[in-house]
């Protein structure tokens, strides 16, 4: 029996090794016709399979030693509210809700500057040995403290000064990025009623939800979200009705990009300061519903249509660094822009808050931690491709800011040539009129390529007719999660600065004081603003000069959590298991100072912050204006703008750079002592619980379970568990 | 598959779709409180639904969770 089911095994794994060698060997090597999506998809889930059988199997037994012996802090510390033990199908849909975004769709949007090869290779290659170990890893240690956050980590682990740093890095890391999506979704709105007038229902919608949850029916979650997505889909369809009546209410809901800001500056206010229940609340539950609706759907159709990549495998723009989307060369931009659906330094907050206090059982941090960072990575594989089968021409027309493109469709067409690429004013007119949009010339940010993306690959399914309400569907959907991102965001940067303002003058540290709050929110909201401000009204190109930034300050923070964890082996006495999170460490490093290196000293001006101020600068003392500024005032905000982002990138690069020579501090004195330091876990508690690991049971935990009750979602209580039946078999395969 | 077993299958899945539905969202909440209090702290007042989910979204005013990018 033990040797056929390891036969059995054996024939599986090869078959799935194979399978995904042959899907990677299409995708590497064939080079003159087009390939289809599918080899992506399936190089993809052979990947995450193997990876997860084998190598995050490796890490939870023999580097972090799991032990399912030893209860979890939801057991230990159960009050039925945050510490609970939640079923583990359950709580990988709450991490996975709360790790995933917008920025595994937009990041690989705009790497797509450089071909899809790239992209593919880093997010696949990236998530299986920097992002899901990074992921897993700091759940793990968080779990051994009681769900102690990522900053009192670094504060416990390495010291005050790593711990400050830290700080400072997961609050600017904050500002930057809530303006650069809030950025995104100005960028979808501007100029388009049809957009603009969905998202602006969903205000009232969640209005209308978080009274019937307070007063109605309390409690009632599912039926409210059902009213509140069906409410939903009724305003994108309103929304196409508005747009073509074209009258007084259509000009209402057509905004310029500087008054949307406006408007996304005063919602961020309102929504950090209202009571959660009134806004962010059923927001969330909406956007959380959204989200897996919309990424189940897009996985089916891909499956479905099976579209034919349009871009090249790897664009000249890959070497030369001269690509319009985003200035610098694959090496290191490429790591950079993806961000999120590789590796997300944003992830260890989650990680290290909700997720370890819920958690039954030790083992499941396989599936929780590195399963739903898999799954946010093939999200990222996903928008790839729906940013791929677009034509090129129309990609670059879309994704090159307005500096280069102009904002008619003959100048697109003309830039598009001199890029290389070809789409005429008439194929640029009619992608635009199939959409019900005024024009897709120069709408950068990501959302707009992957709608259109998208709405191909629906309306693939489900005929032409549908197009323009795909795109706007996708519209929608993003900028929905953008939003809840944007005022959970505000909310969690305003306690942050009550924190730490308490220090210095009491009553700000007070949540009650009113005025205190208001104060905090509105100096949080400023500092988004700004840098949302800047961009959109930056002649360069919002995204263009911001979206690095975002890269950087997101890298930079998994820097933070990767140097806590390997921080955290060392100290243990597993100094020659510390290449686990120590070489994702030091390759994140070298990318990230590289970026920053190169952003704050490079001589192009395209590149360089400080190269670029200084061209403007010199252009203005002899009274010149440089294209694409149009007039002396353009010319004095590229020079601020270009020094604020300079500061900025040479900050990030400081903050690495302290972290990690702090911390070495502690690895050389564990190395020159041989001696492991005194370990801050939480001491042995035996474990009265009993929950399988993966998502199905294996064979032994089914008979571990039968006979017992079940209780507290799917996990049992027994005394009767032992250990033998965890050493008999291999333990959940994926 | 005979009908009545292909019938009772289609049951358990739309079954298993509503308890992961009503845990993911939260509602479930409730049922697990009020088991708590009466078997680690018995005697003790138990909220009603009412005042318990006013309470647990209050308590989201002063414990906010990120949401990620």
């Amino acid at each position: 029996m033990a040797t056929r089911s390891r036969l059995r095994s054996t024939v599986i794994w090869t078959t799935v090794a194979v399978v995904g060698a042959v899907a990677w060997g299409v995708i590497a090597l064939v080079r003159d016709e087009q390939i289809s999506a599918v080899w992506l998809i399936v190089a993809a889930l052979g990947s995450y399979a193997i990876a997860y059988r084998f190598y995050a199997r490796f890490i939870v037994t023999r580097v972090l030693g799991v032990d399912d012996r030893r209860a979890s802090p939801s057991e230990r510390l159960d009050n039925a509210i945050d510490y609970h033990p939640t079923d583990r199908r359950v709580l990988f849909g709450h991490h996975f809700a709360a790790i995933a975004g917008a920025g595994p769709l937009v990041g690989p949007v705009l790497a797509a500057q450089m071909g899809y090869l790239p992209g593919t290779i880093w997010i696949i290659v990236g998530v299986i040995f920097a992002g899901a170990v990074q992921d897993m890893v700091t759940l793990f240690f968080s779990m051994r403290r009681d769900g102690k956050s990522l900053g009192q980590m670094a504060r416990d682990e390495i010291g005050p000064v790593g711990g400050a740093a830290a700080l400072i890095a997961v609050f600017s890391i904050m500002i930057i990025l809530l303006a650069v999506l809030a950025l995104v979704v100005v960028n979808a709105l501007a100029a388009s009623p049809w957009g603009t007038f969905s998202i602006a229902m969903t205000i009232p919608i969640a209005f209308l939800m978080g009274f019937y949850l307070r007063v109605l029916r309390p409690g009632r979650i599912l039926e409210a979200t059902a009213i509140g997505v069906a409410l939903l889909l009724l305003a994108i369809v309103a929304g196409g009705w508005i747009q073509e009546s074209g009258g007084a209410v259509a000009d209402f809901f057509t905004l310029k990009p500087k008054t949307l800001v406006l408007c996304l500056v005063a919602y961020g206010f309102f929504a950090s300061v209202l009571p959660v229940w009134m806004l962010l609340a059923p927001r969330d539950y909406l956007s959380t519903f959204m989200k897996i609706g919309t990424i189940a759907l897009l996985a089916i159709g891909i499956v479905v249509t099976l579209p034919l990549m349009e871009n090249e495998a790897v664009t000249k723009f890959a070497s030369s660094g001269e690509g319009p989307v985003f200035a610098g060369a694959l090496f290191p931009f490429v790591f950079i822009i993806i961000a999120c659906g590789a590796l997300s330094g944003f992830h260890s907050l989650i990680a290290s808050g909700t997720t370890p206090k819920m958690i039954q059982k030790e083992s499941q941090i396989r599936f929780i931690g590195y399963g739903a960072m898999l799954m946010e990575s093939f999200v990222a594989v996903m928008a790839i491709i729906a940013a791929s089968i677009i034509d090129p021409g129309l990609y670059y027309a879309m994704n090159a800011p307005a500096g280069v493109v102009g904002d008619t469709v003959q100048s697109a067409s003309q830039a598009v040539n001199g890029l290389g690429f070809q789409i005429s004013p008439q194929a640029l007119s009619s992608a635009a009129r199939d959409v019900e949009e005024q024009t897709l010339v120069a709408r950068t940010g990501g959302a707009p390529t992957l709608a259109i993306g998208m709405s191909e690959i629906f309306s693939g399914a489900t005929g032409n007719a549908l197009k323009a309400f795909w795109y706007h569907f996708a519209i929608m959907f993003e900028a929905l999660f953008i939003l809840t991102t944007v005022d959970a965001g505000t909310r969690v940067g305003r306690f942050m600065l009550q924190d730490t303002l308490g220090n210095v003058w009491k009553p700000l540290g007070r949540v009650s004081w009113k005025p205190g709050v208001w104060l905090t929110s509105g100096i949080v909201v400023a500092a988004w603003g700004y840098f949302l401000y800047t961009g959109v009204t930056n002649p360069l190109g919002g995204i263009n000069q911001l979206f690095p930034l975002f890269g950087i300050a997101n890298q930079l923070l998994a820097a933070v959590a990767l140097t806590v964890a390997t921080t955290i082996l060392v100290k243990s006495g597993r100094l020659k298991w510390a290449w686990v999170t120590g070489v994702p460490l030091a390759w994140d490093a070298v990318v990230t100072l590289t970026a920053s290196y190169q952003k704050v000293f490079s001589d192009d001006a395209k590149i360089g912050f400080f190269a670029q101020r200084d061209k403007f600068q010199d252009a203005l003392d002899k009274g010149q204006v440089l294209p694409p500024a149009k007039s002396v005032d353009d010319m004095h905000q590229v020079v601020t703008n270009s020094t604020v982002d300079g500061i900025l990138a040479a900050l990030f690069a400081v903050m690495i750079i302290v972290v990690i020579l702090d911390a070495s501090r502690i690895w050389l004195r564990v190395i020159v002592s041989r001696r492991a330091l005194p370990t801050t876990e939480t001491p042995f508690v035996e474990s009265e619980l009993f929950a399988p690991a993966g998502l199905f049971p294996t064979a032994d935990e089914r008979l571990a379970l039968a006979g017992a009750t079940a209780g507290d979602g799917g996990a049992v209580r027994t005394d009767r568990f032992t250990r033998e039946s965890e050493t008999t078999g291999p333990r959940g395969g994926p | 598959m005979r009908p009545a077993a292909a019938e009772g299958r289609l049951r358990d899945l739309a079954r298993g779709i509503r308890w992961y539905l009503r845990e993911v969202a939260g509602e479930t909440m409730y049922d697990r409180y009020v088991e708590h209090v009466r078997s680690e702290h018995p005697g003790a007042m138990v909220m009603s639904r009412r005042d318990f989910e006013r309470w647990r979204q209050d308590d989201r005013n002063d414990n906010p969770r990120a949401r990620c990018c």
